[in-house]
């Protein structure tokens, strides 16, 4: 077992750090503060062919893994400025678009996403169907040779940032079960019929939130992805690289969050002595250092085994859980480092709170990560 | 145009640092990283290929176990190859031992211009340039900060304490370059990827055929004789306002000479 980086993904690590680095937390926190995008961060790590590291070559991608694009989600969030549409642009869509795109529909789509010169969104959650996707009622009929799209999707990020939006929608009902029959559809945001209206929450982020209405909007048929009637398997396919992105983002913000009050804690002194002398201190912070790089190493387990074909579905849950409650701890205990300075917006710690925050939330909720561990590794009964 | 560029590999600066106590030398063991102050001279090499309308940009470095992790970043920005020397008998080489090793490299290669950093990060002496340049018989030129080539020349203009001079050089020459000369690119993905296959020459002393008596322990003529800490910082002056804080103010600036 070698738990070393290639040297490759060494210098990934470096360069993206380097990027970030040059952009930095006040960055973030302005663009979050104005309303602004990370449109300069976004594309110049798009132009370095960072943000298609996992998708083939022939499309304009690195040839390369889900692990390396783990690396460039970690690194940006541990210089301060966690990108969430990489969970959804490159992870999730460029990853379904590459695995069941036909080829024109790749050679359409991955270069720009590659590049990061486009984004897509991607919506699945509805005001009915959370984390239940078998109740999704948005709806594809087929209009001659088109589609109709009707329906609702809400808490989509990123829509006025992407071009396009990949949609789950109902395309029919298994006669047997009564249950949904799912296909995937990509919409662009321009399309007639598509209207997304701002969901205001209190997350200080540059990416916002949207619920999405769709009134009999048309969809030519070149925009069914993959098979009609095979969308949540198709989508299962996406959902471990949307998890291992959630835990990039989570140990990077656990990293940041460390780094500042260990700084912090060497120089700060109170009574003659630099505060981290104090075991009150010093111990919390190496707890959650432990917590921060036990996360870590599950989401390398997790992303190696998504590259090498190893079923990933246990590592990448447990990673998220992991990685979001480590975070959390990790920027509570360095707010408490710093005492009152912790809320000051100049020290940039308070304000990641709500993305923090998030992770233990979406993409998958805490809770749907203990059933699935009960379930799953524990061989509990199904509690649903 | 055929560049050569000098890289250092050293310990990284933001790590922790410790020096031999039997050698009061940097030890220098793990992992080394490029230079930043040499990622300068890599960007300029690169430019000026490119403005020439071709022609390679070629590494050069000394460094112990065989390290190559800085010349692959060098690398991932676009250098075509690199030549490290990397040999037991280089441990303890003074800057002139450095010139000494690094100009057998140069006449092995070649280039029509080399590049180097004014003074590595970890050293400081600011010397080996100008050893090399003596040693090869080519001019060398100081502290450009900015630099254009002709086939034949390299024109520079060289920072001075007023402004800068314009200088005219035949070539070959070594010229120094300052930090902020360009600005250095980031190594792309595909340069990352494309780095693990470019060629490496790794050589001994002996394949230079420089006699080891003249480098390392043996050969250096600078000896370390003693280190001190630096004297911490003093606490600085407080000055409280009563009116006439402005007055104090301007008062300490005029004493250390900076109004």
């Amino acid at each position: 077992m070698d738990f070393r980086p290639s040297p490759e993904q060494e210098m990934l690590k470096e360069a993206v750090a380097k990027i970030a680095g040059g952009f930095g937390h006040s960055y973030f926190q302005l663009k979050a503060r104005e309303g602004g995008k990370q449109d300069e961060l976004w594309h110049a790590l798009g132009d370095a062919g960072f943000l298609g590291v996992h998708l083939p070559e022939r499309y304009g991608g690195g040839g390369m893994g889900i692990a390396e694009l783990t690396i460039v989600c970690e690194e940006v969030a541990a210089a301060g400025c966690p990108l969430l549409l990489i969970l959804v642009s490159p992870a999730i869509c460029a990853t379904l678009i590459g695995k069941f795109g036909s080829e024109e529909q790749r050679q359409r789509w991955l270069p720009p996403l590659a590049s990061g010169e486009k984004r897509m969104a991607f919506a699945i959650t509805e005001p009915d169907a959370g984390s239940n996707s078998h109740r999704i009622s948005t709806t594809a009929t087929r209009d001659g040779d088109e589609w109709r799209l009707n329906g609702t999707k809400y808490y989509i990020s990123g829509v006025d940032e992407a071009e396009a939006v990949l949609v789950v929608a109902r395309t029919g009902t298994d006669e047997q079960t009564g249950r949904a029959k799912l296909s995937l559809f990509v919409v662009d945001t321009d399309s007639p019929g598509f209207v997304a209206t701002h969901i205001p929450v209190e997350i200080a982020a540059p990416e916002k939130q949207f619920t999405l209405f769709f009134d009999n909007l048309p969809l030519a048929h070149d925009r069914l992805l993959g098979t009609e009637g095979d969308g949540l398997h198709q989508v299962f396919a996406g959902l471990n690289p949307e998890r291992l992105m959630g835990a990039a983002v989570g140990c990077g913000i656990g990293r940041y969050a460390l780094d500042k009050a260990a700084a912090y804690a060497r120089e700060r002194s109170v009574w003659g002595r630099p505060i981290g002398t104090h075991q009150g201190l010093a111990h919390p912070l190496a707890e959650a250092k432990v917590e921060v790089e036990l996360a870590r190493l599950m989401l390398a387990k997790a992303a190696w085994s998504y590259d090498n074909d190893v079923d990933a579905g246990e590592a990448a849950n447990m990673a998220k859980y992991a990685a979001a409650e480590a975070a959390l701890h990790a920027l509570d205990q360095a707010m408490q480092t710093h005492g009152g300075n912790g809320l000051a917006s100049e020290y940039g710690l308070a304000d990641l709170w709500g993305t923090a925050r998030l992770l233990r939330t979406a993409p998958v909720s805490r809770e749907m990560i203990l059933n699935f561990v009960a379930q799953h590794s524990l061989h509990l009964p199904k509690s649903y | 145009m055929n560049v050569a560029v000098c890289v250092k590999q050293i310990p990284d600066p933001a790590g922790e640092l410790s020096l031999d106590p039997s050698t009061n030398t940097l030890v220098r063991e793990g992992k080394l990283i490029l230079d930043d102050s040499d990622s300068y001279g890599v960007e300029m090499a690169l430019q000026l290929a490119e403005s020439a309308g071709g022609g390679d940009v070629t590494l050069i470095s000394m460094a112990p176990n065989g390290e190559t992790s800085g010349l692959r970043t060098a690398l991932a920005m676009g250098a075509a190859g690199a030549v490290l020397v990397s040999d037991d008998a280089l441990a303890g080489s003074d800057a002139l031992g450095t010139a000494r090793v690094l100009a057998a490299v140069v006449q092995r290669i070649q280039p029509d211009l080399v590049l180097a950093a004014t003074e590595s990060t970890d050293g400081y002496t600011g010397t080996t340039p100008v050893q090399l340049a003596e040693l090869l018989g080519w001019p060398s030129v100081t502290f450009a900060k900015h630099v254009e080539v002709t086939p034949d020349s390299v024109a520079v203009r060289r920072q001075t304490e007023a402004g800068y001079d314009e200088v005219t050089s035949p070539l070959p020459a070594v010229v120094t370059v300052t930090a902020g000369v360009v600005e250095p690119r980031y190594p792309s993905f595909k340069g990352i990827m494309a780095a693990r296959s470019k060629p490496v020459e790794e050589l001994t002393v002996s394949d230079l055929g420089i006699d080891v008596s003249r480098v390392g322990w043996a050969g250096a003529r600078q000896e370390v004789v003693s280190v001190q800490a630096a004297e911490e910082r003093q606490s600085g002056e407080i000055v409280t306002d009563e009116g006439d804080a402005h007055e104090k103010i301007v008062g300490y600036l005029e004493r250390i000479k900076v109004l």
